[in-house]
C-alpha cells in the first residue's frame, strides 16, 4: 500500500507519531504544501500514484 | 462489497461539532464513520441535538473518541490514546485531519 | 485516462492550494469535484477567485447548513455557484464513493 502524506504545516509531535504508525511497513511518500510555491503538478502526480493520500494539518 | 471506513480528527474546538456532523453524514451514506477529538481541546457539553447525533452515529456502528479524559466524561466519548488512534487509522480507507489546529 | 479527484475543504486558509491543485489536475485531464464545509464556506464569499474555481472544476458545491452557520443568507448564492450546488454533506459522500482519488484540505 502506497501512502502519500501531505503537510499543510510543519508537523508537530502528535502528527509525527500518527504518520509513523500509519506508515509502518508501508510505502510512504511525503509532500510539503507549506512552502512558498508548491509544485502542484508534481503533487497531483503523487496523488494519482498513491493508494491513499492524507493531508495533515 | 467493501465499505469505506473514514476517520475525521479534530484539534480545534470550533471544528468538533461540525466535524461530528460530517462523520454522521458519511455514516448515513453507508460508511463506517469515526471522529476523534484530540489534544487539549475543552469541549462544551453536547446539547440534546448533538447528543442525539452521537447516538445515531453509534447506531450506525460509528463512534467518536477523545484523547482527553474530561471530554470523555462530559460527553460520553470513548477514551483513546494517540498510539491507539494511530493503529485504528491503519484500518481506515480515508483519514481526514479536519479543519485548523 | 486521467484519474478523477475529489477535494473536501474544511480549512478556510487553503484556497490557493485548492486552486493550484484543481488547475494542475484539470491540465492532466482529470475530472475534479470540490466540496466546501464549515468555515471553509467563507471561501465562496471572500475569495475573489472562487467564481474562477467554479469555471475550472467540473463540480463545485458548498454545505448550505455551514454557510448559514457562518452568518450568510442562503438566498445569497455565491458568484459562480449554481443554486443547486448549495448542498448537503452527501456531496462529501459522493467524493469518497465515486472519485478515484481523495484529498482533504
Amino acid at each position: 500500500m502506497k501512502i502519500l502524506n501531505v503537510y499543510r504545516s510543519v508537523p508537530d509531535d502528535t502528527t509525527k507519531k500518527l504518520v509513523e504508525i500509519v506508515g509502518r511497513d508501508r510505502d510512504v511518500e511525503n509532500f510539503d504544501l507549506h512552502v512558498d510555491s508548491p509544485d502542484y503538478e508534481a503533487l497531483v502526480d503523487k496523488i494519482f500514484e498513491a493508494d491513499q493520500t492524507i493531508c495533515w494539518w | 462489497m467493501e465499505y469505506n471506513k473514514v476517520c475525521l480528527m479534530y484539534r480545534n474546538k470550533g471544528c468538533v461539532v461540525d466535524g461530528i456532523r460530517s462523520a454522521l453524514g458519511l455514516a448515513v451514506e453507508n460508511m463506517y464513520a469515526y471522529g476523534c477529538v484530540m489534544d487539549e481541546v475543552e469541549m462544551d457539553k453536547f446539547n440534546e441535538l448533538q447528543a442525539e447525533s452521537l447516538e445515531m452515529l453509534r447506531d450506525m456502528e460509528g463512534d467518536v473518541f477523545a484523547t482527553k479524559a474530561s471530554n470523555c466524561e462530559i460527553n460520553d466519548l470513548e477514551p483513546i490514546t494517540i498510539e491507539e488512534l494511530g493503529e485504528k487509522l491503519r484500518d481506515m480507507t480515508h483519514i481526514i485531519p479536519y479543519g485548523i489546529i | 485516462m486521467s484519474k478523477s479527484l475529489g477535494i473536501f475543504v474544511t480549512n478556510p486558509d487553503q484556497f490557493k492550494h485548492v486552486m493550484g491543485i484543481t488547475k494542475a489536475a484539470k491540465a492532466k485531464g482529470s475530472n475534479v469535484k470540490v466540496f466546501f464545509t464549515w468555515d471553509a464556506t467563507h471561501n465562496a464569499k471572500k475569495e475573489p477567485d472562487f467564481p474562477e474555481l467554479c469555471k475550472i472544476a467540473d463540480d463545485v458545491s458548498i454545505c448550505v447548513d455551514s454557510y448559514k452557520n457562518m452568518g450568510y443568507d442562503i438566498e445569497d448564492i455565491p458568484e459562480g455557484l449554481e443554486p443547486s450546488k448549495m448542498a448537503t454533506q452527501a456531496q462529501h459522500g459522493i467524493i469518497i464513493e465515486d472519485y478515484d482519488c481523495y484529498l482533504s484540505l
